[in-house]
């Protein structure tokens, strides 16, 4: 028989390295003779979007378009350091550290361009498509080339330190800031005669604080969503006097295209004060409430609470068979 | 060492070679011919991410002797054209994180639409199941599929 069900989860989640361990990211900004503006950063990227959102901060920052930014990363040589692309932490972390290099370079270039243009502060100077004008006379305006022609010297830092302290010794403090919620929807149909379980439908709903990529963050909630499933429904390394028993494909089994349906997706948009343009990390969040949210559907479709995981489909008939 | 004489066509290239009885076909592409585009991930045939089109049929070539493509015609990434529908389609839906499936999972998607240009989504994720990914969970890659099918038919993959 095949049994329907539909669960919920909820879950919170703190960003960076926390706990009072030091988690600060770097970032290098320069003008190029050309007009362009490169920056230097060591945030790795591994699929997640890193370079394409740190781009889209420096873009945003300097009034410039994406193609206006030359990105150097992952170069130890020339990068200072951003820390790990782990914690869900560098469109945070890097991203404060890209913006806040991004301002710092800007100020430099309207100091320039106040003395350049002849106006007694650059406080009324505006930076928009490669140009410094006048707000209220935008006539009176130069480039960012002719600045750089100028001044070979425009280079500015950034550096971003996270909040983070320590717990005291009962576990209580603040480790974490910011934090970044989720919720996941599923419904499932158990097989009792086969005890598999389908994954029918799925919703997520992601606070993401602002989503400087919508179509990034997607991204990362379908691939959380199947890691979900896999460690919910799969996922077992088989540990046996300290070594793997399932040390390949074969047998540690990971969903396929077959076993994910399609995911409705909302991303709640509240900015975060001390975050770019108000992103929060989103990368871990996206995972962890598929595997409560799926074991309580199977609860709801067959009245079994599993407190172990994976519920492979063994597990699922054991636990039908002693239900009687 | 025993050497084979085969003749085989990569990529429309014609290519006649002598190979060890127990090279791979993915070393034969990878190490003897240079196309580094087809990666190799489990080695035991599970993952896909070695796939590569022989004889119009998506094989794992870590589980293909070289000296068994004799007389075959081969497709690997790196015969996509530049300006190809499913590659682009791949990029406009975001359908690439890691990039390390992604060849062999362009090349399931092109086994499967030369066949067939009006699949289901059933289809699409069946003739994807063989190749793992990791990062996308998959969806942006079936999207990326269906827009690939719709422009091929004609339309405006919309």
């Amino acid at each position: 028989m095949k049994k329907r069900g539909k669960g919920i989860a909820c879950i919170f989640y703190g960003t960076g390295y926390g706990n009072g361990f030091p988690d600060v990211s770097r970032a290098y900004a320069r003008l190029l003779e050309d007009g362009r503006v490169e920056i230097s950063v060591g945030a790795t990227e591994v699929g997640q979007g890193a370079k394409t959102v740190m781009v889209q901060i420096a873009a945003e920052t300097l009034g410039l378009l994406d193609k206006d930014i030359v990105l150097i990363n992952e170069d130890t040589s020339k990068t200072p350091d951003a820390g790990t692309a782990a914690a869900s932490r560098q469109t945070y972390n890097t991203g404060n550290a890209v913006k806040i290099a991004c301002e710092n370079l800007k100020e430099k270039i309207l100091e320039d361009a106040a003395k350049l243009l002849g106006v007694n502060t650059k406080v009324g100077l505006c930076m928009k498509d490669g140009l410094i004008y006048v707000k209220s006379y935008p006539s009176k305006k130069v480039s960012l080339k002719e600045i750089a022609e100028l001044n070979k010297d425009l280079q500015a830092e950034g550096v971003f330190t996270a909040h983070t302290t320590q717990m005291d010794e009962n576990g209580q403090g603040a480790p974490y800031w910011p934090y970044t919620f989720a919720s996941c929807a599923v419904e499932v149909e158990v097989d009792t005669e086969t005890g598999e379980v389908s994954i029918l439908r799925a919703k997520h709903v992601l606070d993401v604080g602002r989503a400087v990529n919508p179509s990034l963050v997607e991204g990362q909630i379908d691939g959380g969503f199947a890691m979900g499933v896999g460690y919910a429904l799969m996922e077992d390394i088989g540990l046996k006097d300290g070594k793997m028993t399932n040390g390949s494909f074969e047998k540690y089994i990971i969903p396929t295209a077959l076993d994910i349906p399609e995911i409705e997706k909302v991303l709640i948009e509240y900015p975060e004060d001390t975050a770019p343009y108000g992103a929060k990390g989103i990368g871990e969040p996206v995972m962890i409430p598929v595997a409560p949210a799926i074991l309580n559907a199977i609860y709801d479709a067959i009245g079994v609470r599993f407190y172990e995981i994976p519920v492979t489909p063994e597990r699922v008939l054991l636990a039908l068979q002693s239900k009687g | 060492m025993i050497l084979k004489k085969i003749e085989v066509n990569i990529n429309g290239r014609d290519y006649c070679l002598d190979v060890e009885e127990n090279l791979r076909l993915i070393d034969l592409l990878r190490d003897k011919l240079k196309l580094t585009g087809t990666k190799e991930g489990c080695g035991e045939g599970e993952c896909g991410a070695c796939t590569v089109i022989m004889g119009g049929k998506i094989v794992n070539s870590c589980l293909v002797l070289a000296f068994q493509a004799d007389k075959s015609r081969i497709i690997t990434i790196e015969g996509i054209e530049e300006d190809d529908v499913i590659k682009n389609s791949f990029i406009e839906e975001g359908a690439v994180q890691c990039g390390f499936c992604t060849p062999g999972m362009v090349l399931a998607a092109k086994s499967l639409l030369d066949k067939n240009l009006n699949p289901t989504e059933e289809e699409i994720r069946e003739a994807i199941s063989g190749n793992l990914c990791r990062c996308t969970g998959y969806n942006k890659i079936v999207s990326a599929v269906k827009k690939a099918a719709k422009l091929k038919r004609g339309g405006d993959g919309e």
